[in-house]
Formats: C-alpha cells, sequence, structure tokens
C-alpha cells in the first residue's frame, strides 16, 4: 500500500502525462499536449492536492520566510539576505509603484512586491527541477490574482470619484460630439472593465502555458529520438541537440517568466494609477 | 515623501508613466471597438441572416475606436 503510494506519487510528481501508443514493437512519438497539464492527485488519484498547489504552497512560504527572514533584525549594514530582499522590494517601489501610479504609490508597494514575488517563484518553478511545472500556466492562479488587481483598482477609482463620476469619466470624456457617445461609450467601458482583467489573465497563463510546452516538446523529442530512434542515423546526434536546445530553452524561459512576473506587476500599477489620476 | 524619491525626476516620471499608459490604454481600446462592435454586428447578422452585418460592426468598432484613440491621444 505505502510503496504503491510512493510509486503513484512520484509518477505523479515526475512522470511524463500523455505517452504514446505501441505499433508493432515501434513505440510512435506522442507530442506533448494539454493533458500534460492535469497532474493526477498526490495522495489520491482524484485527489485536489495536486502538484501544481504543492507548488503553490510551497512558492508562498518561501516567499513569506524570504521577506520575514529578510526584514528581520535590520541593520544599516544589511546582511546579504536583508540587501537581496531589498533590492527586490526597493526595485517595486522606485521603478513601478512610484514610476507608474505617482507619490500615492507608496501605499501600493507592499501589494506590487507581494504580487511580483509570488508570480515571480510560481513561474520559475517551470525551470527548476523536480518542479518543473509553472503553476500559473494553470488557469485558476492567474485568475484569482487579475480577479483581485480588477477590484483593486475599480475600488480605488470609486472611492476617489465616486460611483457615478469615475464611469462618467471613463466612458464619456467631455467634448466627444453626442451621437460619438453612442459608439464609443460601450468600447471604452469594455475596454477598462472586461478587458483589462482579461488580459492579464490571459498574457500570464498563456505565455507560461506555451513556455512549459515548448520544454516538454524538446525533453521529450529528446528522449524520444535517443531511446526509440537511436538505429536511424539522425536518431542519437538530433536527440542529442534537442536535449542541449531544451538547456537553452529554459534559460530563455526563466527570462520570460521574470519579464512575465514584471508585466502583470507593471500593467496592475498602471491601472492602479490611471484610477487614481484626476481626469483632466 | 517617501526616501529613494527624487522629486526632480516627478516631471520625467510622469512622462514616462502617461506614455506607458496611453499605449497600453489605445491598444485596448482598438481591441474593444473590434470585440464590442464587431460582435454586435455578428449577432445582427446571424438575427437577420446577412453577412454584410460582421464587416459593417468590424468597420464601425475600428473607426470608432481609432476616433477614440485620436482624441485621447492624438491631439496635443
Amino acid at each position: 500500500m505505502s510503496t504503491l503510494l510512493v510509486a503513484s506519487s512520484s509518477a505523479a510528481l515526475l512522470g511524463r502525462l500523455t505517452e504514446g501508443t505501441t505499433e508493432g514493437g515501434k513505440k510512435t512519438f506522442q507530442s506533448p499536449t494539454k493533458n500534460d497539464f492535469d497532474f493526477p492527485g498526490l495522495f489520491s488519484h482524484n485527489g485536489w492536492f495536486t502538484k501544481p498547489i504543492l507548488i503553490v504552497i510551497l512558492m508562498t512560504t518561501l516567499v513569506a520566510v524570504f521577506y520575514v527572514l529578510a526584514s528581520r533584525n535590520a541593520k544599516i549594514v544589511p546582511s546579504k539576505l536583508q540587501f537581496a530582499g531589498e533590492s527586490v522590494y526597493g526595485y517595486i517601489r522606485n521603478d513601478v509603484a512610484l514610476d507608474a501610479i505617482g507619490h500615492e504609490g507608496l501605499r501600493f508597494a507592499p501589494y506590487l512586491a507581494t504580487l511580483f514575488s509570488f508570480i515571480a517563484v510560481n513561474n520559475i518553478a517551470g525551470i527548476i527541477p523536480i518542479l518543473q511545472i509553472p503553476s500559473t500556466s494553470h488557469i485558476a492562479f492567474p485568475l484569482v490574482l487579475a480577479i483581485l488587481s480588477w477590484v483593486i483598482f475599480l475600488a480605488i477609482g470609486i472611492k476617489k470619484n465616486g460611483v457615478f463620476k469615475y464611469f462618467k469619466d471613463m466612458m464619456f470624456p467631455p467634448g466627444i460630439p453626442i451621437p460619438v457617445y453612442l459608439l464609443l461609450a460601450p468600447i471604452e467601458f469594455f475596454s477598462t472593465v472586461i478587458v483589462r482583467p482579461l488580459t492579464l489573465m490571459l498574457r500570464l497563463t498563456f505565455n507560461m502555458f506555451a513556455g512549459h510546452l515548448v520544454l516538454l516538446l524538446f525533453v521529450s523529442g529528446g528522449e524520444y529520438l535517443l531511446l526509440h530512434y537511436s538505429n536511424h542515423v539522425v536518431g542519437i546526434p538530433v536527440g542529442i541537440l534537442s536535449f542541449f536546445m531544451s538547456l537553452v530553452l529554459s534559460l530563455f524561459e526563466g527570462g520570460i517568466q521574470l519579464l512575465q512576473a514584471y508585466v502583470f506587476t507593471l500593467l496592475t500599477a498602471l491601472y492602479i494609477g490611471g484610477a487614481l489620476a484626476d481626469e483632466h | 515623501m517617501a526616501p529613494g524619491y527624487v522629486p526632480d525626476r516627478e516631471r520625467e516620471r510622469a512622462a514616462d508613466r502617461k506614455a506607458h499608459n496611453d499605449a497600453w490604454a489605445a491598444s485596448g481600446l482598438l481591441m474593444s471597438g473590434v470585440i464590442v462592435w464587431g460582435g454586435a454586428g455578428y449577432l445582427v447578422s446571424q438575427w437577420l441572416d446577412n453577412q454584410l452585418f460582421v464587416m459593417l460592426g468590424l468597420l464601425l468598432g475600428t473607426v470608432t475606436a481609432l476616433y477614440g484613440i485620436w482624441f485621447r491621444y492624438g491631439r496635443s
């Protein structure tokens, strides 16, 4: 029983989820599909506690512990950890919060720094050995983050201007001929209230999804070429090339993962800044 | 005022901020124009069984969005 549990757990952690079929003693190549993102439960096959959930819990703990340790016993001459924490926080505070929102941005710096750290580490999980799946490639996590950002910028705009004035400024900029309002107002409303959270969510999810799919393709392709195609002249060299490419692309992915965390944070800050700005 | 925040750079930062914001807002508006009026055109075309309305809707949405972008960001 316990062996079974360990075996199924390790399969749930590491195993490639879609397998090729065997035809006439030769295994066909199954390119990675979206099914490779559906992990079985770690403790029971249909359980809710899957690998992406485990990664989110691990990474949330990591971020919390990192910031607590970095800010505890803060000294004027910082320790290495304090320096690291202050670098990340300082960057988000000065270059995102204050740049995108203005002097009021200081209030939002803690939220933005948390958001950035959380997304960044969950993305980076995609290229950490054994973890190897960005939990943000599952749409639920970006969805919640996008809803959070959406609620925050709407709430700030409404709190600052009142419901009526906020939507009036958004939909009816003064000085446009009245018939045009009929055409323009729905577009303005749609672009602020619906397109913004939707693009936040989709941009993050599918950047991570596509990146993981590409890495999976090179790794599984390399494995297939080496194990099942080695009698052919191209099998071994192209298989090795494929593994090499997966390493190069892992570095590339790392860049994209940090960039996407930054973009999500920057856009949230810009939306908050827009809600706080006095229209015209 | 926050430490590390240099007031001299305020004007420069504000300009950066505006440019950033405008770029994202303009592309969002264009996309919304196509989706809202293109979508409305699609619904009308389903109703009246005439494909022409999709095209009219898409054109109307694009033109309106471009006008909105020009009105907000193009007159200086």
